[in-house]
């Protein structure tokens, strides 16, 4: 971090991507959708809500903050939207009630030039800390879409892992130092983990800049610690959800690289109080050393309401000073 | 042999036009407190209605009732069963769906019937016959959080539990008439080694099943491994997802199945429309080995995996592949 000038306190704390989208902001979109709002309207309250949102973070106290992806509608069809290769299918259930337009692969896929940076130059612009690059990873965009264009699976998720590259570089020139490689859909098929390896490779190798990648809801146990392998610097995973039943295979294999670690749960309206997660982080903390530790929600905030999501967040906060405190004032011992 | 036409299970609850967003609307509307039990149930009676008649009307011989009224394949049915509540989100198996885990804090025990009112209403609504689907016991025990000492130290128990509960299921619905009843066990193309536990479930639900016959459905992986005891397991149908393993198709045929087959051949989970010829091919391999007196063709899984018209699009290629047997 610090060859790239990054200097961050013990256990920063951030958040996993998307934020929920105020009201407004939802309005536009309907509005948008039905034809009665311009795209330069529609813009300007997603300018608003990200605006939003980074004074938000910032009052909160996060350490390396997101632009909460307010222009978004789902990680996987925002990039099928803009890239060439993909047309947008409609509605499928994710879970419950929730549902997305999953995307199509019926053409060759291509990069159309910067897709995120314009977002990420207006986020960083609110604010003198970080501020993380965010983009869905090439096994993921490939597997929850439909493919009628590609041979098989490898050479989606390959021509995907190319193309994603250029907009990696893209934000690397504009300034991005630390940048979330979203996987997800890392654990679903153990067998294909050299692909989701071999695709982040192309994505990443010989790129300068921190690393992440967020994976969550899935089999760990079936891809630990082989998923270490995955070139990338910080694992983003949802430990809350499972009730940090993850630190038990991290016990067995140490975890050797840096984590985010998923400290409330965020598909359940009720916010965790400052205890629950104090003892969470304590528990990461008996098999973790604290210098490889960041701190966040389980996953991206956007189910939750603008309220639900601020106390998340605030909690995540307070817990993780708490402890910062704690250990700061400890020897840390040898990694 | 007939070549009959079948759905395997779920069916997209939502659509482009309004009247079928009425169940997410609803759904959102009754969890803020704005609509009623009574309007949720209305709603699930109205999509499943949409559901029935779009099988139908794609010209199906045996339909389900889309698994509308389903959170998800696993918690449906556990999460009504005595000593199971539900807790946290995870991904159902290589999907990106995702289903709420039951925590199992005592003996399973069922109290009521789940899916009978389900299916009768189902019937009702139905000109074809009505194929009722349940989560089979290794699968709903393999998704389960084991917070009961006793079923952590006997799995099988757990699922001998889990299985009596499926019974009275399968019991209530034979009683109401239904002619198959399918039983889903995705799980044991992960867990093979638990094949003759499955066969032990299944022997119990067969001793349950009255009048009807008993389809076990496997998805979601290959089925080679473990093809020949599925095959004489006490099954009657035996429904496999040919979506995994290009050579099934060789062995199944050489297998000289004795049962009638559903024979999952168009993808249930891509877009992508088959090719009539290379289902032709598969069928002409299979059909003519195969002992029964009829199979199914059918997709290789539940379609609300697939937007609503591309669902409905797989459905109508299907019964014109069947034509083209029949002619």
């Amino acid at each position: 971090m610090q060859k790239l000038g990054l200097d961050l306190p013990l256990l920063p704390t951030t958040s996993v991507g998307s934020f929920p989208k105020p009201p407004s902001l939802a309005r536009a979109r309907t509005d948008y959708a039905k034809g009665k709002i311009t795209a330069a309207a529609l813009q300007a309250e997603e300018e608003k809500a990200t605006a939003f949102w980074m004074e938000a973070q910032e009052q909160i106290g996060l350490d390396v903050l997101v632009d909460g992806e307010q222009y978004r509608g789902d990680m996987v069809v925002y990039f099928a939207e803009h890239m060439p290769g993909f047309e947008i299918g409609d509605l499928v259930r994710s879970y419950g009630n929730r549902y997305y337009h999953k995307p199509i692969l019926t053409g060759e896929v291509r990069w159309p030039g910067p897709i995120t940076v314009a977002w990420w130059k207006f986020a960083q612009r609110c604010t003198a800390k970080p501020v993380k690059g965010m983009l869905t990873g090439p096994y993921t965009v490939m597997d929850w879409s439909f493919n009628e264009h590609y041979p098989d699976r490898k050479s989606a998720c390959l021509a995907l892992a190319r193309e994603i590259r250029k907009e990696v570089e893209a934000l690397l020139e504009a300034g991005a130092k630390i940048i979330q490689i979203d996987e997800p859909a890392t654990s679903v098929r153990p067998e294909e983990l050299p692909l989701v390896v071999e695709a982040m490779q192309v994505v990443t190798e010989g790129l300068p800049g921190y690393f992440i990648t967020h994976i969550c809801y899935g089999a760990f146990r079936r891809i630990y610690p082989a998923m270490l392998e995955i070139p990338v610097d910080n694992f983003d995973l949802e430990m809350a959800n499972n009730q940090l039943s993850l630190l038990d295979l991290f016990r067995e294999h140490r975890f050797r690289k840096d984590i985010s670690f998923g400290v409330v749960d965020v598909h359940s309206h009720v916010v965790e109080d400052r205890a629950t997660v104090e003892q969470r982080l304590e528990q990461a903390l008996q098999v973790l050393q604290p210098e490889q530790v960041w701190v966040d929600p389980d996953c991206g905030l956007k189910t939750r309401s603008v309220e639900e999501a601020q106390e998340k967040l605030r909690v995540v906060v307070e817990a993780a000073r708490r402890l910062r405190e704690q250990y700061a004032n400890r020897s840390a011992p040898a990694r | 042999m007939r070549l009959l036409t079948a759905s395997t299970g779920s069916y997209p609850r939502i659509g482009k036009t309004p009247d079928l967003q009425l169940l997410r609307q609803t759904i959102a509307q009754w969890e803020s407190g704005k609509k009623t039990e009574a309007d949720l149930k209305a709603a699930e009676d109205a999509l499943t209605r949409a559901a029935i008649a779009e099988q139908v009307d794609a010209g199906l011989d045996l339909v389900t009732d889309g698994q509308i009224r389903w959170y998800d394949p696993i918690s449906h049915l556990a999460g009504k069963l005595e000593n199971v509540s539900i807790n946290g989100l995870l991904r159902f198996f290589d999907t990106n769906f995702y289903f709420r885990q039951p925590v199992v804090r005592g003996p399973v025990r069922w109290t009521r019937a789940v899916l009978r009112a389900e299916y009768e209403l189902a019937r009702a609504a139905s000109p074809k016959p009505v194929k009722p689907v349940l989560t089979g016991a290794i699968t709903l025990a393999r998704h389960s959080i084991v917070e009961y000492p006793p079923y952590q130290k006997d799995f099988r128990q757990l699922v001998l539990d889990y299985n009596e509960a499926v019974a009275q299921e399968v019991r209530e619905l034979a009683a109401a008439g239904a002619s198959v009843i399918q039983i889903d066990e995705p799980s044991i193309l992960q867990d093979p080694s638990s094949i003759r536990l499955l066969e032990e479930t299944l022997q119990a639900l067969a001793s349950s099943k009255g009048a009807a016959r008993l389809a076990l459905h496997v998805y979601f992986g290959d089925p080679a491994p473990v093809l020949e005891r599925l095959l004489a397991s006490p099954a009657d149908i035996v429904s496999l997802d040919f979506t995994y393993n290009p050579g099934l198709v060789e062995r199944v045929a050489a297998a000289r199945p004795a049962k009638a087959l559903g024979l999952g051949l168009l993808d249930g989970r891509n877009t992508k429309l088959e090719d009539p010829g290379g289902v032709l091919r598969a069928l002409d391999r299979i059909l003519p080995q195969t002992r029964a007196e009829e199979c199914y063709l059918q997709p290789s899984s539940g379609l609300e995996y697939l937007p609503r018209d591309r669902a409905l699009e797989k459905l109508k290629r299907l019964v014109a592949i069947r034509n083209q047997v029949r002619n």
